[in-house]
């Protein structure tokens, strides 16, 4: 029995780390190759000798798939690609291909040059793994070998995100990477076909929630930092160099145009030009307001955010600076947060999650003096906030994605397992379907019916077609014919040729039943009898009455004789042949009723 | 135990029991067990738990809770087994009946936790931990954790089935070292009870017809002869080989990996070693297998040291037999194809390459993968048959590009399976790159250049840029391996004819599309550039490149041709001096002006190459080429190419201070260098180049490694400067109190204004009275260090209760 076998190794009920491997067909694919930004040794990737304990890598998976650019979707790749060895193609969208290297770049630094970690991926190591990407279009069926092809859809999220269909002959499994069902400032909602999967497997991080709307988010953002500016204050907003930055960087733009707002906003990194580029490069992957106003103003072109120098964080005044990195874990963001940190006036926001053992994470769990370094105390005074921004599907965006693509089963990823509990009881009683929860090293086998292509000879086909009627698909009909296996081939032919082809010699096969009827007539009287009840009931077929007695409708034979105990029982033998077996049994019910009395 | 963290742990243990109080992020029980791993094995346990019972009554509580998160319960079954690594320690526990209660029936054992894989795994790990002692192996015995062990051998999740085959391994290593059962003899008779039953086990697996089981013991087996060498391992091999050999003679052969592993396993330990019937099972599996299967088998047995030469010659004729059969299908006429006799391209083979594509091009591409691991290793088979390997990865690749014209049938099998294959093109083309370490035939190397040039013409080449970048790889190992020719002149003449009907070729990828195709060009060019002087036209286009990665090659690429004087355009072959200006300048408007990192970056290794080299233009006026170098790198947003910057001050240091031979071999090249500067000279030289500015400034850098590298070079001067008796102490003359301020207000983050003109005896006032090498070892320490202690790790799990709930999920 074919089957389906799904693994995650990173993201089974938990959420970082995302790596799934999928066996379908006889295929193998991986999708995305995530790391776990909350590790600095090992752990934070997966533990890729799980993949096969057989062979090379690059013999056993047939391609790799990055859903989007996020580091715990592809923080991984590099390192999988150059250090572990796998060699095979990778799968990811055009702006993913484009924006991966910085943020890869970005990691490299505080893990390698900050953190001084030897064994590390290199810059060239990124280049490298970058030109094994092939990139995909949206909607755009790529053959990965003669059997095994993918297909991008849209996801929303971030730039560039996708959920991909793999498909082998006629088994699929969607993955969805992280979505969103709701359009934000810059992208889209996400979007798939009824594609009748095998199997979906669905982030869930927003398993149990439902989410405000995002409008709500934006307004109390842009409400606080209008007030700590208004008040002369400094608002310091780490963030990675992509994704949430020019999503925020829109909204303030907005926002200071219409209150005509003078304070500056700079963008504390060289790669914000970069960034915006491959923003203004990638435009249809934005959303509809986005595009349609393209033509007048970019929105990528910001008037009021300037690029920051290390000087203007000593000016005196209000500002608002977007410093990387996002967790305030090193560098130029902490530098400055250093700097503000002493004054109540001011204020840091943090657009995104930070994970154990940053400054970030210390100051959003409510710590307010730290530990610097030399035994120094930073008190912080500033305002902390904490904003969240990301764009995951909440609990009615699964659901609804499932209710788009129809699949036979469900599999949750990338989520925590006690909400992952929650959502898979309701699409299971929703949708009648059996959901999976996977953890990570677990595997889920999905046994699938295979359908089976088979060519059909033209003789045949003509034939159907002559017995007058059009093909119509909502009303299928029944075709006889014998199916020949040869060759590793399936061909549906008539009888005929089938014999013909295999040289075999047709044997007749007749079904037989007997009628008992109550008549003391004769039996030729009988059989008088019923000719004529048939010769009325039947106008359609020839009906005859054959000088030895017996009658005849088309191939069927009725034959009438006394019964060998009952004289008053006439006993009617009926017998036809297989093609006329529809015919044959309504004959013998026709039959069972009785004849009409004589009149 | 820090005295802080003690304060703390208490509460932690609190917050961690409470239901209420689910701990927020995954990494910290984790780096909580790493913190607790180092704390036991610096110290006794025993004292450990008894200064601090809170975390007994941890262990306690968690146990007795109603329903335990599984994530806590697993980190207390792991937190247990550490502690009671220690004997002492084990015993304490012991006492409380704490293990039983951990790990045995009563435990989470028989509970609903046990379908969390986490707490299965959690269990196991915890075991692992505390079987180290002859008490643990009592232990296990009473508790009945072997025979849970087994059945988790066959786990659902991988994790876990893989943990308890090793927990198998450990404990039976364990069992068979322990003193008290004093030295087993290797026969089995008077083994430890807990061994026999693990072993026993492993027998009753071996028999069993269900495939996973017998998979588990192999890899049992093959765990235990990887890592266990004692003499009663070959008691074990004498016992299991026959239950071995009866899997051999199965058809199909039962986990023909994990038995193809375990016979490897046992050949490279000393059992394999004693054991001559080893090897006839090892040729027996050989002929047994099919041809994929055999594959890794047959290099496993290559890349034995000791073993005998007939396998030795099995084993290559199995790896060669693929290559074989595309000689022979791609001759053009009948003759032996030059491969050593049993590779000749057996039915066996021929029968897969004709099955399936998917067969083909798999055993293609695993022959291929293994021939070039072999081609690397010292003991690669001798001789080693270059000529017919080199003619079968030039058919294969033609085969594959459709220029093959073949004869037979196999022949236009392949043909068709094969042509426009990507995963093929790439293995043959990283083989052919690899045999160019070794010679060929003149009329071969024709070919392989031939098939090369067709690889970078095709453009069939370029959707799949892989197939492209393997083609330069491959030629370029072509090129440089070949054994004459350092310079263009003495290249052989069927190479320069090849570089000159190159030369089109990259013309056209040079202009690619695709950003990858232009970036591979363009490294290939690099490197082949001491071969060729026609390509800095066609560099110095790239400089203006879209893609910052094609920009920082070509930035490279022109740098080291003017290196060697290869850089002068024919647009204006009269002015070469003013070409090379231009060159300068250039590079120093890109580092400027760049808005991405990975030119500027290039272009400060080229300048510090160019330092180095004594390049001549630098030379030429080397102070005011620093001052502008160190100028731009100061001002630059990304650490990396301030970093380069110091690097090139450190250079011009070294050179300055003149020590030929010994750091900076190219000092010589330099007028100034080699002369008995005095050190008033050179410190002079660095204050007119404002080179103080700039590494005082960058030891304030917000980014570690600059800060890191400005400390190191500033080290260095001191160093240098002080025995040769400097200037005289300036006290706290004006000077010196004004870069004082400025120091301080640097170290403030403050930018402030630029020191001008400073007196070389202030700087070295200011050197002298600073901590430097305090400073270099609080730099050293990672950038987190204070983040990473496990007081930080304790405070951010107390503060985060009830607080981190709702951001947890929200990765990013």
């Amino acid at each position: 029995m074919p089957e389906i076998r799904v693994t995650p190794l990173g993201a089974g009920q938990d959420v970082g780390r995302s790596c799934i491997l999928v066996s379908i067909g006889g295929k193998n694919v991986m999708l995305d190759c995530g790391m776990h930004m909350g590790f600095s040794d090992d752990r934070r990737f997966p533990d890729f000798s799980y993949i096969t304990r057989n062979g090379r890598l690059t013999d056993f998976l047939d391609c790799v798939i990055i859903s989007h650019f996020h580091l715990d979707h592809c923080g991984a790749l590099p390192y999988f690609s150059e250090m572990v060895g796998y060699d095979g193609p990778i799968y990811m969208t055009q702006p993913t291909q484009a924006i991966c290297p910085i943020l890869l770049e970005d990691y490299r630094k505080i893990a390698v040059d900050k953190k001084g970690e030897a064994n590390f991926f290199t810059s060239q190591m990124i280049k490298d793994c970058m030109k094994k990407v092939v990139a995909v279009h949206l909607h755009q069926t790529v053959q990965v070998d003669d059997e095994l092809e993918i297909k991008a859809y849209y996801a929303g999220h971030v730039l560039g995100a996708a959920m991909f269909q793999i498909k082998v002959g006629s088994e699929s499994v969607v993955y969805t990477g992280d979505y969103n069902m709701t359009p934000d400032r810059h992208l889209g909602a996400a979007w798939i076909d009824k594609c009748r999967p095998n199997l979906l497997i669905t982030e869930s991080t927003y398993a149990t929630t439902i989410r405000d709307s995002k409008r709500c988010r934006e307004r109390d953002f842009l409400k606080k930092v209008h007030e700590t500016v208004e008040r002369g204050g400094k608002v310091l907003i780490p963030v990675f160099a992509l994704g949430r930055a020019q999503e925020l960087c829109i909204l303030l733009e907005t926002f200071w145009e219409r209150m005509d707002l003078k304070a500056p906003i700079y963008f504390s990194t060289g790669l914000t030009e970069k960034a915006n580029h491959y923003y203004k490069l990638f435009i249809p992957w934005t959303n509809q307001k986005i595009r349609k106003t393209f033509v007048q103003r970019n929105m990528f072109e910001f008037k009021h955010i300037k690029a920051f120098d290390r000087a203007f964080a000593d000016s005196p005044g209000p500002m608002v600076v977007f410093a990387t990195p996002g967790m305030l874990h090193a560098g130029q963001s902490l530098q400055i947060f250093r700097k503000w940190a002493g004054s109540e006036r001011n204020m840091v926001i943090m657009p995104g999650y930070c994970v154990q053992g940053t400054v970030g994470h210390k100051i959003l769990s409510g710590q307010r003096k730290l530990e610097m370094e030399g035994r120094q105390v930073l008190e912080v005074k500033m305002q902390v906030e904490y904003m969240s921004f990301s764009a995951h599907a909440d609990a009615k965006g699964i659901m609804q994605l499932v209710g788009q693509a129809e699949p036979e089963n469900v599999l949750l990823v990338h989520g925590e397992a006690k909400k992952m509990e929650f959502l898979k009881q309701k699409i299971e009683q929703e949708f009648r379907v059996s959901c999976y929860m996977p953890a990570n090293g677990e595997t889920v086998t999905l046994s699938t019916s295979p359908s089976i292509p088979v060519g059909i000879s033209l003789g045949l086909l003509k034939r159907e077609m002559a017995q007058g009627l059009l093909p119509d698909a909502k009303k299928p009909r029944l075709l006889h014919g014998t199916l020949i296996m040869k060759d590793s081939n399936f061909r549906l032919v008539s009888s005929e040729q089938a014999l013909k082809e295999l040289g075999l010699s047709e044997h007749q096969l007749r079904f037989t039943c007997r009628v008992h009827l109550h008549d003391t007539r004769k039996e030729q009287e009988t059989a008088l009898r019923v000719y004529s009840h048939l010769k009325s009931v039947l106008k359609d077929h020839c009906v005859q009455h054959l000088p030895d007695g017996s009658v005849t409708v088309e191939s069927i034979l009725i034959q009438a004789a006394a019964h060998s105990e009952d004289p008053s029982t006439k006993v009617l033998l009926v017998s036809w042949t297989y093609q006329d077996e529809e015919l044959g049994s309504y004959l013998t019910s026709l039959l069972k009723k009785g004849l009409p009395q004589a009149s | 135990m820090d005295p802080e963290c003690s304060r703390l742990l208490p509460a932690l243990c609190a917050v961690l029991v409470d239901p209420r109080q689910p701990v927020a992020d995954d990494t910290c029980l984790e780096k909580l067990l790493d913190w607790f791993k180092t704390v036991t094995e610096a110290g006794p346990s025993l004292l450990l738990l008894q200064e601090n019972p809170c975390l007994v009554e941890l262990l306690f509580r968690v146990l007795k809770a109603h329903d335990p998160h599984p994530r806590v319960l697993s980190f207390s079954l792991r937190l247990a087994g550490l502690f009671a690594a220690q004997e002492d320690c084990f015993q304490y526990l012991q006492q409380g009946e704490l293990l039983p209660m951990l790990f045995g029936e009563a435990g989470p054992l028989g509970g609903a936790a046990w379908t969390a894989p986490t707490v299965r795994s959690g269990w196991l790990q915890g075991l692992r931990s505390l079987a180290q002692h002859p008490s643990a192996l009592l232990f296990l015995a009473d508790c009945g954790a072997v025979d849970t062990i087994f059945s988790l051998q066959g786990d659902s999740s991988l994790f876990v089935a893989s943990a308890a085959g090793q927990l198998l391994v450990h404990i039976l290593a364990l069992a068979m070292q322990s003193p008290a059962e004093g030295h087993p003899s290797p026969q089995g008779c008077d083994w430890p009870a807990c061994a026999q039953k693990i072993v026993c086990h492993v027998e009753d697996s071996l028999h069993s017809t269900a495939t996973p089981q017998v998979t588990q013991a192999l890899n049992v087996l093959t765990t235990t002869f990887g890592h266990c060498h004692g003499p009663w391992t070959q008691g074990l091999w004498v016992r299991l080989s026959p239950l071995v050999a009866c899997l051999l003679e199965k058809d199909p052969i039962p986990a023909s990996h994990s038995l193809m592993d375990l016979l490897l396993s046992v050949a490279r330990s000393p059992v394999g070693s004693s054991d001559c019937g080893l090897w006839e099972t090892l040729a027996q599996t050989l002929s047994h297998l099919s041809p994929i299967q055999a594959g890794p088998l047959a290099l496993g047995i290559l890349k034995l040291q000791d073993c005998p030469q007939a396998l030795k010659t099995q084993a290559f004729g199995v790896l060669l037999q693929p290559l074989a059969c595309v000689l022979k299908a791609a001759a053009q006429s009948p003759g032996p194809p030059g491969f050593p006799e049993g590779a000749t391209g057996d039915s066996m083979t021929v029968d897969t390459f004709l099955s399936s594509k998917s067969a083909c091009v798999g055993l293609l591409c695993q022959a291929l993968a293994h021939l070039e691991l072999l081609q690397l290793l010292p003991q690669r088979p001798s001789p080693w048959p270059q000529a017919p390997l080199l003619r079968a990865a030039v058919a294969i690749l033609r085969f594959c590009n459709g220029s093959a014209a073949p004869t037979s049938d196999v022949g236009g099998h392949l043909c068709a399976v094969l042509a426009g294959c990507v995963r093929v093109q790439r293995a043959a083309l990283d083989f052919l790159g690899t045999l160019s370490q070794g010679t060929g035939p003149q009329e071969l190397v024709t070919q392989v250049f031939a098939v090369l040039l067709e690889y970078l013409t095709s453009p069939d080449s370029s959707p799949t840029v892989q197939v492209l970048k393997k083609a330069f790889q491959a030629t370029l190992r072509w090129l440089l391996g070949s054994p004459k020719a350092p310079s263009c002149c003495d290249l052989d003449p069927h190479t320069q004819l090849f570089l000159r009907e190159l030369l089109p070729v990259l013309r056209k990828r040079l202009c690619s599309p695709c950003w990858e195709a232009r970036d591979s060009g363009l490294e290939f060019l690099t490197q082949v550039t001491r071969h060729w002087g026609e390509v800095p036209e066609l560099t110095r286009q790239l400089l203006r490149d879209p893609e910052s990665y094609v920009r920082a090659s070509a930035v490279t690429a022109t740098g080291q041709l003017s290196s060697w004087g290869l850089y002068t355009t024919p647009t204006s072959p009269e002015h070469p001096e003013v070409q090379q200006e231009s060159l300068f300048t250039e590079l120093l408007h890109i580092l400027s002006t760049d808005s991405e990192g990975f030119p500027r970056r290039a272009v400060m290794q080229v300048f510090t190459q160019w330092l180095k080299d004594g390049h001549a233009d630098v030379a030429e006026d080397l102070e005011q080429f620093v001052a502008r170098v160190l100028q731009v790198a100061s001002r630059d947003l990304d650490w990396e190419v301030r970093a380069q910057g110091l690097e090139l001050a450190l250079v011009f240091l070294e050179q300055l201070l003149g020590h030929p031979g010994s750091r900076c071999p190219y000092a010589v090249a330099l007028p100034e260098a080699a002369a008995p500067a005095t050190l008033a000279q050179v410190l002079q030289a660095l204050c007119r180049v404002q080179l103080f500015e700039f590494a005082l400034r960058a030891l304030f850098d917000c980014d570690r490694p600059v800060a890191q590298k400005s400390c190191d070079l500033l080290l260095f001067l001191r160093a240098k400067a002080t025995p040769c008796g400097g200037p005289q102490e300036a006290g706290a003359s004006p000077d010196v109190v004004s870069v004082e301020a400025a120091l301080q207000r640097w170290q403030a983050g403050e930018q402030g204004q630029p020191l001008g003109e400073l007196e070389p005896e202030a700087v070295m006032a200011v050197l002298r009275s600073m901590d430097l090498e305090g400073l270099r070892g609080t730099l050293a320490k990672s950038s987190d260090h204070i983040e990473k202690s496990p007081q930080s790790l304790l405070q951010d799990l107390l503060a985060s209760v009830g607080v981190l709930g709702e951001n947890e999920a929200d990765c990013y």
